[in-house]
Parts: structure tokens; C-alpha cells; sequence
């Protein structure tokens, strides 16, 4: 037998459900700018009808509906484009990264213009020619000397500067690896408390949203691995669960956060007291359960975050004191060798071969000196230890521009040729000679090699640049498809609101009419005659 | 697919940046007039500019080196045409002197002294400078060739040694002319008539041996003459190379104004049509609508 007052009771749960669902879009709207916000939805389902299943259950004709509720409020989210965008994210960030690194060297050498390296060769190349037609001209010796040091100058500004990057490089590597602690420790806490939460039967939608959002941020650094725990107690089917993460290597994947627990990530090699890096990164630490001390080695890093790519600029190596690699370590040790290379070949010429009879003597007629000299001499020649020798900074009539033999006191015929230049032209070509051997460039000349570090680089930032603007037109693909299935959509929630607000006044309705018809039994029935 | 609002001013401002970045990229081409201002920009016309910005540089040294070879050939034919006017005059005056029956003793010495004013004049052509060297020295530029403390030309073999200058890539020039025999020659002629002291010498030899000195002028002029044609070839070819390379390292690094122009207008304009169909879509919604 049903009750009397059911109809009022059914369409009470009516006013309610509308009501959470009015509750509901106005959360939505409310968060329609929030970063990282999912649109929630109210499960709505019929409640179980009258009477009950049973085999004492009265016997009516057939089921009488009792009304609605709220199931469950849920946040619409497709964990697929989730796993895509922070795929493509991981990628982005390498590249972005790389694009960073890439223009800054390219900032730092300054190629094309009219203040870079090769400007300064060529100046001196100019100096050394004019020298070669006016030998005896010391203005022309005094700016082939100027010119000389512009050449060391240049060479030396260019590596302090390429130096400096590399170590802003390291900063960020460190910065970065604070940050992954960082998003690891908030992510820790997010599942602690949804595993608080959910056995309860909630559905801590916003917590989800704050975790994924972290997620999203931790894809930028690292390539990771996501996947869920069920909470257990009384959580709902589709409650997410704790999350665990593992980084992606080229070998096994490393387990660094699970449950109420996570890894902390350190930088070998770090001097704590200094917090000084290493020349080279070797890897990472990952301190404490879950992945217990694991190491993740520079070597096995996948190809992608932004981990990656700072390692890669910085410069690493497979083992402490082993070779290093890395883009700005090569771009430092090619321009070493170029300055080396250099400065030998143009000391050769300039000191010449006397044993072989081949001279080069200045305008005194002595014979030449070495003109680049180390500026720390127990290191060789290189583009950040390099000057020019002081003995011909203060007296240019040192610079060996002759070929004739050294002045000899007892033999007369050894004037000092003083218009002889040709030693001045063969120093200029010192630029174009294809040098070989240890301390050549492969059977490149100085100029050549410069263009090709200059081609490198550029081929390599253009690489750059393209991956950066196709995995970046990738990830906002990725971001559209998961806005357009999460994202809030004011038009959609005015209808919903209508939607609502028209099924409470209908719900409210309807308790009039049972009001109504209560009235006629109550107040109506049974006054026949009165 | 469903589109939410925020797409839309995601994509917009994706866009406005975008166009933002294209216009700041030809604005930049604008301002310098090149095509590319870093590597990345394009490495291959980069590494080109290298190479043709190194090649106009040289050019342009190479025909300063030009200047100093014209410099040295125009001086030294300068001088040697002197030499060739003095020893013209020699020429008159022995000719009269080998007259030898109308010769007064004062007539003779009219001409010692006129000889030994040539003379002098040779040893200043003989010590000829172009700015501070010496051009007849052969690589002792700093030395005069005709050396006042011992009254001799110098003859070491540093002074007969050439002085060339590159004119082109692995093309060299001479610039010297070895003159130290021949002003010896004429040196060692002039010395003997002037000590001659009666009527016993023998002019009809004399002038024979200034006509040789001559021709030996005239083939040290044609030599000079020769290499000056050389220069002027070369000139004329370095012009052509200087003409080229630029146009080459234009042709491949400067932008085309009126396409970079162009370019330019057109994304302002589309710049400012992205403006305002955002203007127009971000605004209304549903909301507007619904008093």
C-alpha cells in the first residue's frame, strides 16, 4: 500500500536533485577561468521503485516510480588525452628548452655581424696584407698588432660568454630539480588526502583537477609513466584511486612516487656546501622508497623533458672524469681547437723554420717570436687562454713580416731587409691554410672551420625551432580535444541552468497539485450535506 | 567537436601572437635590411655570408694592394724617365766634347761641371721615395740606393732582391725594378769623363756607351711599362670580382623591399582581422541573451 504523502516525498527528491544540479552549473560557472578545471556533471538516476523486489513485497500492478537523486557528481575527463598531452608536453619541453639553449650560443657568438668573430679575422687578415705591401710602415705594424689582439680578445669573449650560459644552464638544472621535489611532494599530499576521501563514497573532483594539473607541470620535465590505485572502503566505481608515477629511461622505469610516498631527486656530483655542479652531470639520485636510491644516469635519460635537454646543453658523461658531451662543452672545445689551430699555425710562420732555412725575421732582423702566447702557460693555446705576446705589444717592429735571414754581426751581407714583406702576406694566409695533423682542424682551414661551427649551429637551432612549432601545434591540439570534452562552456551551463530551474518550478509544481489534491481529501471529502 | 570559450581565446591569442611574431620578424628584416640576423634564421645563407662577406673584404684589400703596386710602377717610370732625360743630356755634351779641336780648356770644364750636376741629379733618382721607402733599394726600402758616405751605389744582393705584392688570391706582382748595375754603369761613365783631363779620351766610345745606357733605360721602362698593363688588367679584373661578389652576398642575404613590404601590410592586416573577429566572438554568449 503506498503512502499517502509518497507523491509529495517524490517530488521533494525532485527539488533537491534539480537543486544540486543548480548547485553544480553554478560551480562551473563560477570556475568557467580556472586553470585546470574540469566541468562537473550530476549523475542523476531514478530511485529504486515501489514496492521493493521481494517475495513478501506487495503486490500492485506494476512498478510506481519514487523520484530522483543525485548519484553522483562527477568531472568530465578523458584520461586517454590526458596521457597524450603529457606526452606531447615531455616533448615540448625538450625542445623549447633546446631552442633556449641554442639561441643563447647563438646570442653569445653573434654570427652574422659586423662585430663578430669573423669580422675580427678578417680585419686582421687586412692589417697583415696592408703590412705586406708597407713592411716598413710602423703604423702598419701597430694595427696588425691591434688587430692581433682584437682576434684574442674576441676569441676569449666568446667562450666567457658561451662559459657563463653553461653555468646559468647548471642553475637551472638545479632550480629544476627543486621543482620536481616540489610538484612530487604535492602530488604525495593530493593522494593522501583523496585516499582519505574516496573510501567515504566522495568524489573529490577538485582534488583530481589539482593533481592532474601537477601532473601536466611534472610531463614538462620528465618523460613519465601514470597509473592508479583503487582506494578500497566504500570509494565509488569511478573513483580515480592514488596515483603512481615512474619516470620513462631507456631501460626500466623507476617507480619515484606511489601513495603517500615519493623519491627525492638530487644531481650527483653536487657540491652541497657550494651547491657547485660538476663540469659534466653524470645523472641523478632518487633518495627514499619507492624507488630506493635508483639512480637515473644522464645516459639512460629518454630524449625528451626538459631534464633532458638541460642536461644535454650543460654537458654530461657516462662516468665521473669520462668524456664529455653535450652541446655546450662541444661548442667550447671546437672553439679551443679553432683558437689553438690558429695560433699555432700563425706562431709557425711567424717563428719560421731556420733549420730549414726558412726565415721569418722582424724589422730589427731578428728572428720571430712566438705572437699568441698562453696566458696561463702550462695550459696550451686556447680561445680563453690566449694573448698576444706583451714583447711585441710594446715594440710592433717585432712583428717577424720578412723572409730575408736574420741579421748576423759577422757576416754584412745580412742587412735586415726591412722592405720585405713577404712573411706579413704568408701570416695572412695562416687564415686559409688547410691545417692537419694534431693541432689542425681535420684538413680545414680556420675560416672553414668557423663557418661549418656557424652552419652546425644553425642547422641544429632551426631542428630546434621546427620540433618546438610542431610539437607545440601538437600539445594544443591536445589541449583543444581534452578542453572540448572538459572545459566549460558558458552557453551549455544558461541552458542547463534553464534546464534546471525549469524541472525545480515543474518539481515545485507538482507539490501544489498534491497539495491541492491532499486539500480535497483533507478539507473536501466527507461534508456532503453540511 | 564541442567548442567552449575558452578554446576560443586560447586559439585567439594563440593567433594574435603568432601574427605578432611574423610582424616582429619582418619588421626586423626591415629595420636591417637582411634576411637573416642568427644561424637558425637559415645556416645555409648564413655560412654563405660568411664566405661572400670574406670575399668582397678581400677584393676590396686586394685592390688597396693595387693602389701601392701603381704607387711603385708609376714612380719608378717616373724616375727612370729622369734618367733617361739626364743621360740624353750626357749624350749632347759628350757629342760636343768629342769635338775635340774647337774645345777650349774652359768649354771642358763647363761640361765636368755640368756632368757632375747630373750626376747628382742621378743619385736623387737613383734614391726616388714613394712615401717613407725607397723603391730602387730592392727589400732594403729604408736605405738609400746611392749611398753619400761611401759615394757608391749599393750593391749587396738584399738590393737586387724583388719586392712583390699580392694582387690576387695566390697572384703576385713585382713591384721593384733592379737598377743597382745600371746606375753603377752610368755612375762609373760619368766618373771617367769627368776625370778626364786632356784630349786623350775617347768620346766616339763614349757615346756608343750612353746609347747602350740608354736602351737599357728604355728596356728597364718597357719592363715596368709591361707590368703596369699587367695592373691595369688586374684592376679591371678585380672590379669585375668586386661587382660580382657583392651582388652575390646581396642576392643571398638582402631581402627584397618591396616583397618584405608587402609582406609586412599583409599581416597587419591580418593582424588587425584577427583583432576584430575576436573582439566579435569572445563577447556575446548565451548570457547576453537570457534577461
Amino acid at each position: 500500500m503506498r503512502s499517502t504523502f509518497m507523491g509529495l516525498e517524490t517530488s521533494k527528491r525532485g527539488l533537491y536533485t534539480q537543486q544540486s544540479a543548480l548547485y553544480t552549473t553554478g560551480h562551473n560557472v563560477g570556475n568557467a577561468n580556472t586553470p585546470g578545471y574540469s566541468r562537473q556533471r550530476v549523475n542523476m538516476q531514478a530511485t529504486s521503485g515501489f514496492p521493493g523486489v521481494g517475495l513478501n513485497a506487495g503486490t500492485t500492478p506494476g512498478f510506481l516510480g519514487t523520484g530522483v537523486e543525485a548519484g553522483s557528481i562527477q568531472r568530465i575527463r578523458d584520461t586517454f588525452v590526458d596521457h597524450q598531452f603529457r606526452n606531447e608536453s615531455t616533448k615540448l619541453g625538450y625542445w623549447e628548452s633546446q631552442t633556449k639553449a641554442i639561441a643563447q650560443m647563438e646570442d653569445a657568438i653573434g654570427e652574422p655581424s659586423e662585430y663578430g668573430l669573423q669580422q675580427t679575422l678578417t680585419d686582421f687578415w687586412q692589417s697583415l696584407q696592408t703590412l705586406s705591401t708597407s713592411p716598413e710602415n710602423g703604423g702598419a705594424r701597430a694595427v696588425v698588432v691591434e688587430r692581433g689582439v682584437a682576434v684574442a680578445d674576441s676569441f676569449k669573449y666568446i667562450s666567457k660568454s658561451i662559459s657563463e650560459i653553461k653555468t646559468n644552464l647548471g642553475d637551472e638544472i638545479n632550480v629544476s630539480t627543486i621543482n620536481i621535489n616540489s610538484i612530487f611532494s604535492g602530488i604525495t599530499e593530493l593522494n593522501k588526502q583523496i585516499a582519505e576521501v574516496e573510501p567515504n563514497g566522495y568524489l573529490p573532483n577538485d582534488l583530481y583537477d589539482a593533481r592532474d594539473g601537477l601532473l601536466d607541470q611534472l610531463s614538462g620535465y620528465l618523460p613519465i609513466e601514470v597509473s592508479y590505485d583503487k582506494t578500497g572502503g566504500r570509494a565509488l566505481a569511478i573513483a580515480e584511486g592514488t596515483v603512481t608515477i615512474k619516470i620513462k629511461t631507456n631501460g626500466e622505469s623507476i617507480t619515484v612516487l606511489q601513495k603517500d610516498q615519493f623519491s627525492e631527486i638530487s644531481i650527483d656530483g653536487k657540491d652541497l656546501k657550494t651547491g657547485e655542479l660538476p663540469g659534466a652531470i653524470t645523472g641523478f639520485t632518487l633518495s627514499g622508497a619507492p624507488a630506493g636510491d635508483a639512480k637515473l644516469s644522464a645516459a639512460d635519460m629518454k630524449k625528451s623533458g626538459e631534464l633532458k635537454s638541460l642536461v644535454e646543453s650543460y654537458g654530461y658523461s657516462d662516468t665521473v672524469g669520462g668524456p664529455v658531451k653535450g652541446m655546450y662543452p662541444d661548442m667550447l672545445a671546437k672553439l679551443d681547437k679553432m683558437a689553438n689551430a690558429f695560433a699555432t699555425e700563425f706562431n709557425k710562420i711567424h717563428q719560421g723554420d731556420p733549420a730549414n732555412k726558412v726565415y721569418a725575421t722582424d724589422l730589427d732582423g731578428k728572428p720571430g717570436e712566438a705572437f699568441f702566447k698562453a696566458i696561463d702557460g702550462t695550459q696550451p693555446i686556447s680561445a680563453s687562454n690566449m694573448k698576444i705576446n706583451e714583447d711585441i705589444i710594446s715594440n710592433p717592429n717585432k712583428v717577424a713580416a720578412s723572409t730575408s735571414k736574420p741579421y748576423d754581426d759577422t757576416d754584412p751581407t745580412t742587412n735586415p731587409e726591412v722592405g720585405n714583406g713577404q712573411n706579413a702576406k704568408n701570416l695572412s694566409n695562416a687564415l686559409f691554410n688547410k691545417l692537419s695533423g694534431p693541432d689542425g682542424l681535420g684538413g680545414s682551414s680556420v675560416q672553414g672551420f668557423f663557418a661549418q661551427i656557424i652552419g652546425e649551429l644553425g642547422v641544429s637551432g632551426q631542428q630546434a625551432i621546427k620540433m618546438t612549432e610542431s610539437s607545440g601545434t601538437l600539445l594544443l591540439a591536445v589541449s583543444n580535444r581534452r578542453d572540448s570534452i572538459s572545459s566549460v562552456s558558458l552557453d551549455e551551463e544558461m541552458t542547463d541552468m534553464i534546464r534546471f530551474q525549469q524541472a525545480y518550478n515543474a518539481s515545485a509544481r507538482m507539490i501544489t497539485v498534491m497539495d491541492e489534491a491532499l486539500d480535497k481529501i483533507i478539507n473536501g471529502m466527507g461534508t456532503v450535506g453540511r | 567537436m564541442r567548442v567552449t570559450q575558452s578554446m576560443l581565446s586560447q586559439n585567439m591569442l594563440r593567433n594574435l601572437s603568432s601574427s605578432y611574431n611574423n610582424m616582429g620578424k619582418l619588421q626586423e628584416q626591415l629595420n636591417t635590411g637582411k634576411k637573416v640576423t642568427r644561424p637558425s634564421d637559415d645556416p645555409v645563407v648564413v655560412m654563405k655570408s660568411l664566405g661572400y662577406g670574406m670575399q668582397v673584404n678581400r677584393v676590396e684589400q686586394y685592390q688597396k694592394n693595387l693602389g701601392e703596386v701603381n704607387n711603385w710602377l708609376d714612380s719608378s717610370d717616373d724616375a727612370l724617365d729622369g734618367v733617361g732625360q739626364v743621360l740624353h743630356r750626357a749624350r749632347e755634351l759628350a757629342a760636343n766634347a768629342a769635338n775635340t779641336g774647337a774645345m777650349t780648356d774652359n768649354d771642358r770644364n763647363m761640361i765636368k761641371v755640368e756632368l757632375e750636376q747630373l750626376q747628382n741629379q742621378l743619385h736623387d733618382f737613383a734614391n726616388t721615395k714613394v712615401g717613407d721607402k725607397h723603391i730602387f733599394s730592392g727589400k732594403m726600402t729604408d736605405k738609400p740606393l746611392f749611398n753619400k758616405t761611401t759615394g757608391n751605389y749599393e750593391s749587396g744582393t738584399s738590393f737586387k732582391e724583388n719586392v712583390s705584392i699580392e694582387v690576387f688570391d695566390g697572384v703576385d706582382l713585382r713591384v721593384s725594378t733592379n737598377v743597382s748595375d745600371m746606375f753603377n754603369n752610368i755612375n762609373q761613365l760619368f766618373t771617367d769623363i769627368k776625370n778626364d783631363s786632356d784630349d786623350q779620351y775617347d768620346f766616339g766610345a763614349a757615346l756608343e756607351e750612353i746609347d747602350g745606357l740608354l736602351n737599357d733605360v728604355l728596356i728597364k721602362r718597357a719592363d715596368i711599362g709591361a707590368r703596369s698593363n699587367r695592373a691595369e688588367l688586374m684592376d679591371n679584373r678585380l672590379q669585375m670580382q668586386e661587382g660580382a661578389a657583392k651582388k652575390q652576398r646581396s642576392e643571398n642575404e638582402d631581402i627584397d623591399y618591396e616583397k618584405t613590404i608587402t609582406d609586412l601590410i599583409t599581416s597587419e592586416s591580418i593582424h588587425r582581422a584577427t583583432l576584430s573577429v575576436g573582439a566579435r566572438i569572445i563577447q556575446p554568449s548565451l548570457t547576453d541573451f537570457l534577461r
